[in-house]
């Protein structure tokens, strides 16, 4: 079996980079932080997985990537949503909440 | 292209990853460094946390690549590297491929040149031929009435056009000698049905077609050349052909061989001639082109139509006669199809072994190769990576044999085409580029089947794993999968060979049978003649006598006769007979095999006279006949004393043969075929049978040194005519059964091949399981095992799975003999003898195979590989 590299559904990653790259263009590690600070330290996500996914996303055309210069002076790699990523986005977001409220509902009725 | 930027795109990619990957270290440890570790530490953390990152980037990578072309490009190579680090395992591979590809694609050569491709003429699926037959009479009277010939071409609605055709070999005399041309007669229509047009010159005209026009020529490429070196200014010079003088029009393309590969020249013959008016005269093989789209049955019930009208307006003639209409491919091909594709059967049968036996290597090779697997995985090789770069391995190898095979191919088609030089179409069989692709394919195949597997098994992680642990300190492997793989080599092997050795002794058995006549000493040859000569019987007859008599008179020569079959040649032709005098038996019919021979010919075959006396040549052969029966026909239907003195006469009568009066009674001989039983036989005593019978003279000595002077004797008394086909009995015989003897001989080279292939995959596999185990044999042997005792055991385990093979291998042969079994001659094809033979061959061969090894486990020093360790 493969290592499992995450304790992220592959699904959930996707969503989350889409979500915090929606908020303005970001480098990989940007991203990785941002994550770990939004979750307040929950999620953590493993290098291993995240640019693997970056790279996927950015093929499929979701995110659209340019090199500039960071805070640091350092060339980095900056990711931006596409239109067709919002529009993925807006699709995974209702799915996430449309199955966080069935699973939620489903916690409530068997307490 | 998408790919091809990204293979360019590679190099820039590879920095991009590195420089992305890079920031993020940096960052890391600048944060680190802002916690307040020293530089060294923040990037030693950095580096930890961020974890493996040439692993991340080989991720990476797989997420860019376009993968197939890149990946087979690495694969590719990679391939090479290995092959070149084992070069003798890697022609082992190739040799075993080369072998079995090629003779794959040989005989697939032969049947894409024979069975599949259609005839070498435009739409050639459209070509028929077409015969009229009388079911009332079993008489083999096939040709066609030019007149119903032009009637069938008017009436029908189904054929573009239908023509017809017979040969001759004639002499032409316009040169300082005579020299034999063979000349096709064809009816107008000829060249439109075919669909072919003279390379140089013209068709036929009009005038040309009609009687009393001028007489006018085709010749073949090979006359063209041969006659007159490929001059164009051929055309319009006259050749005079039986005292007939006709100019040439044209001459045909070189591809064109119509009706067989000797035709020299084509004429036409008008259908208004007088001569062509008689409905009774058989005188054409028709050949037809359906119009488009039009399906055999709705050709077929046309003619069937067009035939009974003609039944009603010529009631005497045609009312009991149908029409029988087939592609002219399958009747090119005649019986070939079935030899062809069980050669081609045992042929893939053969490939299938050779590519078990790569199994059974690349099996081995993988065990071997389970470190440097593992440690591809553990650099994070997907296994589909892996596989493929596996599969890629054995593709190569499998081109590389593909492209051997394929010179191989060419080499056998080639000793194929001399071995089987009488088969239809074989001119047409030669390496193009659709038995390149087929050899491609083949790869293909051979490596999905010898590759797949063992790189699936090979590349199973817990067995890597387990196996790079383990070492060598572990006694492992007893591998049934590389025996089972064994067995079933030598289950195929057992198989062909079965098929093999039946045909062997069926051919062995044709030897055994005593023919009834003696073909030894005896030299067959034809003297040109015309059909022409027909129109006076008594002075055709007379010119045959004459000739026989000088023939018979030259020293060296006890005997001639002529004969109009050869005896032996398989040949048909049975008719329907009934006695003359006393009541007429209506229910009993009389039907036997009728040969036209002259009264010497008994003498010249050595067929013994039982009782009564030789019979006579009567002075005209049109009233009155004496005929011989043989024993057969004497015994079924009259019993040998009522026969002599009976008079048989042919029914329905035709006129074409007079009462024959039975004067003696001769042997059984096989001469409708070795093969067959002798039936009852009419031997009609005249020496004419038709212009052009086969002479045959019994010769004091070797046979072909008379040819030289039997030729110059027919130049003194007949300079027009010219001496053709010059050949021993013997060679007609071996001929005529050519492509049971090529297929015998073929199917033998097969099966001794399997069994070689299946003996090396048994050394092999053994050799293998030897190595393994040398730790085990050696502590045996140091606790007291006897070395004997080693050497049964490995050789009982070769043997017991050959055996196991071989019982397989019987059932399969059960089957297979049934495929052969209409074949096979005076051997059953369950024969006992035949399969126990075989499967005594192969042990025994097996048990060969395994000594070697056995020998080499039970010579091991103990205490050598026990300090190995």
């Amino acid at each position: 079996m493969t290592v499992q590299k995450s304790d992220l559904l592959q699904g959930t990653l996707d969503l989350l980079i889409l979500k915090t790259v929606a908020l303005g263009p970001v480098h990989g590690y940007g991203i990785s932080q941002r994550i770990q600070q939004v979750s307040r330290e929950a999620l953590q996500v493993q290098q291993g997985s995240l640019y693997p996914a970056l790279h996927r996303l950015e093929k499929r055309g979701w995110l659209q990537a340019t090199w500039g210069e960071s805070e640091s002076g350092r060339q980095a790699k900056y990711y931006r949503l596409s239109a067709k990523g919002r529009k993925q986005l807006q699709i995974e977001e209702s799915e996430w909440n449309r199955l966080s409220e069935a699973i939620g509902l489903v916690l409530r009725t068997a307490e | 292209m998408e790919w091809w930027k990204s293979l360019f795109r590679k190099r820039a990619l590879d920095a991009q990853l590195d420089s992305e990957l890079r920031f993020h270290i940096e960052e890391l440890t600048e944060a680190n460094i802002a916690a307040g570790l020293t530089p060294e530490e923040a990037r030693r953390r950095a580096v930890l946390e961020f974890g493996g990152r040439e692993q991340i980037k080989e991720e990476l990578r797989d997420v860019h690549r376009v993968s197939i072309v890149e990946g087979s490009l690495a694969n590719l190579k990679s391939a090479f590297r290995f092959i070149r680090k084992s070069p003798s395992f890697s022609i082992t591979v190739i040799l075993t491929l080369a072998l079995g590809i090629g003779a794959n694609s040989a005989v697939f050569s032969a049947i894409d040149g024979i069975l599949l491709r259609p005839l070498p003429f435009p739409n050639g699926d459209q070509l028929m031929e077409l015969r009229q037959y009388n079911p009332k009479t079993r008489s083999p009277r096939t040709r066609l009435a030019p007149v119903r010939l032009e009637d069938w071409n008017r009436m029908n609605s189904t054929f573009q056009a239908i023509t017809g055709y017979y040969t001759e070999d004639n002499s032409e005399t316009s040169g300082p000698l005579p020299e034999k041309v063979t000349q096709a007669f064809v009816t107008p229509r000829f060249l439109q049905v075919w669909g072919i047009s003279p390379a140089l010159g013209r068709d036929f005209t009009r005038e040309e077609e009609h009687f009393g026009g001028p007489n006018a020529i085709l010749i073949s490429d090979r006359f063209w050349r041969r006659r007159f070196g490929a001059d164009p200014n051929a055309l319009g010079k006259k050749l005079r052909v039986n005292g007939f003088s006709s100019s040439i029009v044209g001459v045909m393309p070189a591809s064109f061989l119509f009706p067989d590969r000797d035709v020299d020249l084509w004429s036409a013959v008008p259908p208004d001639a007088p001569i062509a008016q008689s409905r009774e005269w058989t005188w054409y093989l028709a050949i037809g082109r359906l119009k488009p789209g039009v399906t055999l049955e709705q050709a077929r019930a046309n003619l069937a139509t067009v035939q009974k009208q003609l039944g009603i307006a010529f009631p005497k003639t045609d009312a009991d006669l149908i029409v029988a209409i087939e592609p002219l491919k399958e009747m090119t091909i005649g019986g070939v199809r079935r030899s062809l594709l069980i050669l081609y059967g045992s042929v893939s049968l053969l490939l299938l072994i050779a590519c078990t036996n790569i199994v059974a290597l690349l099996l081995a090779r993988a065990a071997q190769r389970q470190h440097e697997i593992s440690v591809r995985f553990s650099l994070g090789g997907s296994r589909t990576a892996i596989v493929s770069q596996l599969l890629t391995e054995v593709f190569v190898l499998a081109l590389a044999g593909a492209g051997l095979g394929l010179v191989v191919a060419n080499a056998a088609s080639k000793v194929f085409r001399t071995l089987a030089a009488d088969l239809p179409r074989i001119e047409e069989i030669g390496l193009n580029w659709r038995i390149v692709l087929y050899s491609l394919v083949c790869s293909v195949l051979a490596t999905l089947i010898c590759g797949l597997f063992p790189a699936i098994c090979g590349t199973r992680r817990n067995v890597s794993s387990s196996l790079t642990q383990s070492s060598r300190t572990q006694v492992t492997t007893r591998n049934p999968l590389q025996w089972l793989l064994v067995g079933v080599q030598v289950a195929l092997a057992v198989t062909l060979l079965a098929g093999a050795g039946l045909l062997l002794r069926s051919f062995q058995e044709l030897g055994r049978v005593s023919p009834g006549f003696d073909a030894s000493h005896v030299l067959t040859f034809h003297i040109s003649a015309s059909y022409a000569e027909t129109a006076d019987w008594k002075g055709l007859t007379q010119r045959i006598d004459r000739t026989i008599d000088s023939l018979g008179s030259l020293p060296g020569v006890e005997t001639a006769a002529t004969d109009g079959t050869l005896p032996g040649v398989p040949s048909h032709f049975q008719i329907e007979l009934n006695f003359s005098e006393g009541q007429q038996d209506t229910e009993r019919k009389i039907v036997a095999e009728s040969r036209f021979v002259s009264p010497a010919y008994f003498a010249t075959m050595r067929i013994p006279i039982l009782s009564g006396e030789l019979c006579r040549e009567s002075p005209d052969s049109l009233k009155s006949i004496n005929v011989m029966v043989n024993r057969s026909f004497a015994n079924t239907y009259l019993g040998e004393s009522t026969a002599l003195g009976r008079h048989l006469q042919e029914v329905p009568i035709s006129g074409l043969l007079p009462p024959g009066e039975i004067r003696g009674i001769v042997g059984d001989a096989r001469e409708e075929g070795l093969h067959r039983e002798p039936g009852p036989t009419v031997y009609w005593c005249t020496s004419a049978s038709g212009p052009d019978p086969f002479y045959l003279i019994r010769t004091r000595t070797e046979p072909m040194a008379m040819a030289e002077t039997v030729r110059q004797k027919i130049h003194e008394i007949e300079p027009a005519r010219s001496v053709f086909n010059i050949a021993p009995l013997t060679d007609h015989l071996d001929e005529a059964f050519a492509e049971n003897r090529l297929r015998t001989v073929l199917l033998a080279f097969f099966a001794a091949t399997a069994v070689s292939l299946a003996c090396v995959g048994l050394y092999g596999t053994l050799s293998y399981s030897v190595n393994v185990r040398r730790r085990e044999v050696g502590l045996r042997l140091a606790l007291g095992a006897l070395q004997g005792q080693i050497v049964k055991q490995f050789l009982f385990q070769g043997l017991g799975v050959s055996f196991l093979g071989c019982v397989a291998g019987s059932v399969l042969a059960a089957a297979f003999a049934r495929v052969l079994s209409g074949m096979l001659y005076g051997v059953s094809p369950t024969d006992v003898t035949t399969l126990l033979g075989v499967v005594v061959l192969v042990l025994g061969v097996a048990a060969v195979a395994s000594l070697a090894p056995a020998i080499r486990a039970a010579s091991v020093e103990p205490m050598q590989v026990l300090r190995e360790e």
